[in-house]
């Protein structure tokens, strides 16, 4: 049976993982607004995904400026996939 | 405040202030109720895609290069001539440019980039609007060779139509479900699709 995941079990890195699933790949700034969170704190967690090789980031431009480019890996997609079913499992056996 | 083994300890009322901002703020607590730490990702997520607008006029836009690339692709294969690939060719690049162009624009309003959009926009990758393109490119390679351009001007207008439309239809599920619908041809093997066509088109004519 599959555990869950102690590096998503934090709300706020499931918050990033589960909101970059709706895209392939999301510049910084966005990401921060669509979460309401502060460039550091959003700074940190990312760093945390891509050390688990969660997330990838890659530099770019948009509108002149450079920019940070974050997207989910394959490793990633997956780890939230096991992750979500593990905690709707125990929402079904709560319930 | 220093406690009796000499260890410095905040005020209470400074903890009942951090606590209470811990317990308020998701991106500070530790992991709890599964349901609403589901529900808190899912509303950020559905945050996110809410706030994705397209390019204006795109289904217009798409709609009428759909038209003039089947347009051109029918006018070359009936012509079979040198000619006629070359303008084959250029309607391949007028759809092309025309995606690229509607992709970047996506991109540069949303700073987000989505495969399953690539893929509706150059593909055409819908189910709908795949049938309505081949009936609609079918069609008017037919007019083309019985001279009939008329029908070859509705044909085309038909599948730019058809097309536009299952990109719509597209974009109204992703809304309803982004995460089940984001997924795509990527960027890179949408480049390599589009040169081997290039490359196809320009073996022809010089075959030709």
């Amino acid at each position: 049976m599959a555990k869950l995941d102690p590096l998503i079990h934090v709300p706020a890195r499931l918050q990033v993982l589960t909101t970059l699933s709706a895209v392939s790949e999301a510049e910084f700034a966005t990401l921060r607004d669509a979460l309401e969170v502060s460039d550091s704190v959003l700074s940190k967690h990312i760093s945390t995904l891509a050390d688990a090789g969660y997330v990838r980031s890659r530099k770019g431009v948009r509108a002149g400026r450079r920019t940070t480019w974050i997207g989910l890996t394959s490793t990633g997609r997956k780890a939230l996939r096991e992750h979500v079913a593990v905690l709707r499992r125990l929402i079904d056996m709560v319930d | 405040m220093v406690t009796a083994d000499g260890v410095p300890h905040l005020p209470n009322w400074k903890v009942a202030g951090i606590l209470s901002v811990m317990e308020s703020d998701p991106w500070l607590q530790d992991p709890g109720d599964p349901r609403s730490e589901l529900a808190v990702a899912d509303e950020a997520r559905q945050r996110l895609a809410d706030g994705l607008r397209l390019p204006t006029g795109m289904h217009s836009v798409l709609a009428a290069a759909v038209a003039i690339q089947v347009t051109a692709a029918a006018y070359g294969i009936a012509a079979q001539t040198t000619a006629g690939l070359a303008v084959a060719l250029a309607g391949v690049a007028v759809l092309m440019a025309v995606a690229a162009l509607l992709l970047y624009r996506f991109r540069w309003i949303n700073g987000v980039r989505v495969d399953g959009l690539s893929s509706q926009i150059v593909l055409g990758t819908g189910g709908t609007s795949t049938l309505i393109y081949l009936g609609g490119f079918g069609a008017a390679t037919w007019a083309a060779f019985e001279s009939r351009w008329w029908l070859v001007a509705a044909a085309a207008v038909a599948a730019g139509i058809g097309y536009a439309f299952g990109t719509l239809r597209w974009w109204h599920a992703y809304r309803h479900d982004p995460a089940s619908h984001a997924g795509g041809v990527s960027p890179r093997v949408l480049a390599t699709l589009a040169l081997l066509a290039c490359l196809g088109f320009v073996a022809l004519l010089i075959a030709g």
